[in-house]
């Protein structure tokens, strides 16, 4: 079943001589178990295209449904709900809270929702993540690369079935952003999610099972699968 | 509660200053509760003493005691079943060979009726010119056996017993017999005003269906307590200072928190990007302010408690436990109706606007 299936939709801000055509009518689907690469140039409509994805904003035509729930028809109550349950967003800026520590950014989550991972799942993705002796700092205490592994687990915690990362290897070194992606890949592959990653970094397209660019807010496809490898190796 | 708590407990300086105001204003609301209750005892401790329902004057007095004048004769034609009658006359009594001087209310009952009030110290008057005074004269240094001389009259009074919470219009009283109020008034010889005294008091909670005569005047004795001269004014410029404090804190705290929510417009935003409603994050403002104000009222409650401590018996404070608990409730209350001010701004919050990228 296709986890994220968005149909025609384009995105228009503004209006008049200060109109952007961020987006432009796209068609897009992930399956469970795809890890999809997004990449492109800034300002082309990556962060654009990932908050449709998820459901932050309505696009300004078409429909975009997640799990099979039209969410462009649906009260931004509904649709926060969706987020809650069904996605789980890794920003480019921290999407951490400045005043909790590590650990109760974990304890939030259960506040605001049930089903989230028991402790050994939770204990076990920490360890992947290396965090697990970050459990009492705050974010300001925190490197950038913690931080952003923090978040990472953040986003995991709440075992959403459709991932969005915007740029989740930015401030990594190359051993730990492989780390990532692998975690990343796992979590698709065995339990049945869809990712959606926006990145910079061509290296990181080979762990993708289907490569996107987007250009001045037109998205299409360029390799997916061992196409991608073999598209990135020659261009190397 | 959870991010309202530990968004505290991260940063302690700024709540804990957002507190010690409230605890200021909280301090400054007791207290002036405090001396609006202290000054309205002073008014009328004696009255609430007597435990009465109603009051019977002359129509002329203007509802004021010490101007009514009646017969004695027309007070017995007034048919409640319980009733007392009560002379009264407002002068200086001055402690004989000293300089010690006190306004006071002289005031005249019948022993056998329920005016009398209970003696705490020495016996009851039981002749003319024996009086059973207000023991906040001890104070002054009045005692049992002294003697006191009245401002325009020749009668000489004397100090046989004393009782406590005797205030009337802030004078303290000293009971004694009708005869020593009418002698003080209108002469050992004036034979001819023997029969006046200033009024009947009722202890008859249906006293709305009694007659009285046309020169007379029924009045509840809530009313006549309010009637006292300085009463009501006093009271209410002091509830109208205690009122628009409410409206400061909420305010107050309405801004604080206005501010604090400006500043977390990015972290909100963060939040409900992952799908934390605006509900929740209302409920945890709210949650704190609730807190915030809690703390303040409690500081402030334990404040003025060390403070009536050590307040001096001539400051007209007086701190009702109750009275404070319900204005620390309302204090609470319009604090956190102050937090309603950030509801919208949390509402408007956009996500997409705040998380970049
Ligand atoms: N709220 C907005 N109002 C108006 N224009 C916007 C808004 N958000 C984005 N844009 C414009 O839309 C275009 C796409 O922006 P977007 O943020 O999607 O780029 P991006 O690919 O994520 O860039 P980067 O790699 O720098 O993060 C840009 O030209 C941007 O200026
Ligand atoms: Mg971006």
């Amino acid at each position: 079943m296709s986890i994220l299936k968005i149909q025609n939709a384009s995105k228009i801000y503004g209006s008049g001589h200060t109109q952007v055509n961020a987006l432009k009518p796209t068609h897009f689907t992930a399956e469970t178990g795809e890890l999809i690469a997004v990449i492109g140039p800034s300002g082309s409509g990556k962060s654009t295209f990932l908050t449709i994805a998820g459901g932050l904003q309505k696009p300004t035509e078409g429909s975009v449904l997640i799990n099979g729930q039209d969410v462009t028809e649906l009260s931004e109550k509904k649709r926060s709900m969706i987020r809650l349950s069904e996605v789980g967003f890794i920003l480019q800026a921290s999407n951490l809270i400045p005043y909790l520590t590590v650990d109760n950014q974990f304890r939030l989550l259960d506040k605001v929702k049930k089903g989230n991972m028991n402790p050994n799942e939770k204990d076990k993705l920490f360890n992947q993540l290396g965090i697990e002796d970050l459990i009492k700092k705050y974010p300001a205490d925190l490197s950038g690369g913690e931080k952003q592994r923090v978040a990472i687990a953040k986003a995991l915690y709440t075992k959403p079935s459709l991932l969005l990362a915007d740029e989740p290897t930015a401030s990594l070194d190359s051993n730990r952003a492989f780390e990532v992606i692998s975690i990343l890949s796992l979590e698709v592959k065995e339990k049945n999610k869809a990712a959606i990653m926006v990145t910079h970094d061509n290296r990181l397209t080979k762990y993708c099972d289907k490569v996107f660019v987007i250009i001045d807010g037109q998205l299409s496809q360029i390799s997916d699968g061992d196409q991608a490898y073999a598209h990135l190796n020659s261009s190397d | 509660m959870f991010l309202a708590w530990n968004e505290m407990k991260s940063a302690k300086l700024r709540f804990l200053l957002i507190i010690g105001v409230l605890t200021l204003m909280s301090y400054l609301v007791f207290l002036l509760s405090g001396l609006a209750n202290g000054l309205a005892e002073l008014n009328r401790e004696a009255v609430d003493q007597w435990r009465a329902d109603a009051i019977v004057l002359s129509d002329e007095s203007n509802i004021n005691l010490p101007q009514s004048s009646m017969t004695i004769q027309a007070a017995q034609n007034i048919s409640a079943k319980n009733k007392a009658q009560i002379a009264q006359v407002l002068l200086v009594a001055r402690k004989r060979g000293t300089k010690i001087k006190e306004s006071v209310a002289i005031t005249g009952i019948q022993k056998d009726q329920f005016l009398m009030p209970k003696v705490s110290e020495g016996r009851a008057f039981n002749r003319i010119n024996e009086v059973v005074a207000d023991d906040s004269l001890k104070a002054d240094g009045l005692k049992i056996g002294d003697k006191l001389n009245i401002s325009s009259s020749d009668q000489k009074l004397i100090i046989v017993g004393f009782t406590k919470k005797a205030k009337f219009n802030a004078a303290p009283v000293l009971y004694t017999t009708l005869s020593t109020v009418q002698n003080i008034k209108y002469g050992n010889g004036n034979i001819s005003r023997k029969g006046l005294i200033n009024g009947v008091v009722l202890r008859d909670p249906n006293f709305a269906n009694l007659k009285v005569a046309s020169k007379l005047k029924l009045t509840p004795i809530e009313s006549f307590i309010e009637n006292m001269p300085g009463y009501t004014p006093q009271k209410i410029s002091l509830d109208f200072m205690i009122y628009f404090l409410f409206v400061i804190v909420s305010v107050t705290i309405g801004i604080f928190l206005y501010v604090l929510t400006i500043q977390k417009v990015s972290i909100f935003g963060v939040m409900k990007a992952q799908g934390i409603s605006s509900g929740f994050l209302i409920r945890s403002v709210i949650a704190q302010t609730f807190l915030l104000a809690l703390f303040g009222v409690f500081v402030g409650f334990v404040l003025t408690t060390i403070t009536g401590l050590f307040l001096p018996a001539a400051v007209p404070i007086q701190l009702n436990i109750p009275v404070l608990a319900v204005y620390g409730m309302i204090f609470i209350f319009v604090a956190t109706l102050g937090s309603l001010f950030s509801v919208q701004t949390i509402v408007k919050i956009d996500p997409v606007k705040t998380i970049g990228g």
